[in-house]
């Protein structure tokens, strides 16, 4: 189902309201709660010996958690993602303050939360195909990521790729992604001939 | 689709499609028919984890563009967040 079809079968649950609201316009509804949420998490950070750039680290933490789960459908919305994103971001914040506590001297650039999916550090495949993954071209990219991400519809995929069809950008997408394993295993293969020779 | 694409597209299916006990035994049976296909299936979530830290990279930079151009230097954001509740309180003076 479509974003602007999803929109129109009433009513949806908040979470599929914002999950369809972002698949529809991302940049529009991003925006939307930034400017209304970020002005109450910077007030309780600054008030909590945080700085406006921890409030905006934090803030965009919790964002990103909200923004993955709605898309995938796992997000329990019991208020306004407004409401969601405050707790979040309250609750990131006074883990690094924690953090911060048991290590003064590290910044928060560097933190890892339990909230976020995926703990970065511990991702070094993934890391080393994240590499691949900017060097394949602008097109592919823009579909992968769209795709496996940002969960878009391939129909949506198909009109603003200007592919033919569904199947078209389905076929697109399958030879983006043999092009990103091509690269890796290239990648593998040079790093295994450099251990073994 | 090419016999290479078809086998991302099962594989994908298997990694990201809908758990159901029916494809647990068929890719139990593929896999002993396709002695490549269990490192092929792990290295493709490799790829997908790798998509998703894209992804979210590309994400943040979306969100520290939002910033800016809300509260950044010189998008005088704070300035038209302003002008609108002016508007507004006019508009709703003016409907008085």
């Amino acid at each position: 189902m479509t974003a602007a079809a999803a929109s129109d079968t009433a009513p949806l649950l908040p979470a599929a309201r914002l999950r369809a609201a972002l698949l529809a316009d991302r940049a529009a509804t991003l925006t939307q709660l930034y400017r209304r949420t970020f002005p109450a998490v910077e007030r309780h950070v600054r008030r909590h010996g945080g700085t406006a750039a921890d409030a905006q680290d934090v803030f965009q933490d919790a964002l990103i958690v909200l923004y993955e789960k709605a898309l995938a459908e796992t997000l329990t919305l019991t208020a306004t993602p407004g409401t969601f994103l405050v707790a979040v971001s309250r609750n990131l914040w006074r883990r690094e303050l924690q953090r911060r506590g048991q290590h003064p001297t590290a910044e928060l650039t560097e933190a890892h939360f339990d909230e976020l999916p995926a703990d970065e550090s511990e991702a070094a495949p993934a890391l080393a195909v994240l590499d691949y993954v900017q060097q394949l071209g602008e097109k592919c990219r823009s579909l992968l990521i769209g795709f496996y991400y940002h969960r878009q519809p391939l129909e949506q995929l198909a009109a603003a790729h200007q592919y033919g069809s569904v199947r078209s950008a389905t076929v697109q997408k399958f030879k983006c992604l043999e092009r990103l394993r091509s690269a890796v295993r290239a990648a593998w293969a040079r790093t295994t001939d450099l251990l073994t020779a | 689709m090419r016999p290479e694409l078809t086998r991302l597209q099962l594989i994908e299916q298997h990694l990201l499609g809908p758990a159901t006990p029916a494809d647990a035994s068929a890719w139990q049976l593929q896999t002993l028919l396709d002695p490549d296909l269990a490192a092929d299936a792990a290295a493709q979530q490799q790829l997908y984890a790798g998509l998703q830290l894209a992804g979210r990279q590309q994400l943040r930079q979306e969100l520290q563009l939002i910033h800016r151009q809300l509260y950044g230097p010189g998008s005088a954001g704070w300035l038209r967040g302003a002008a609108a509740g002016l508007r507004s309180l006019f508009k709703r003076r003016f409907r008085r």
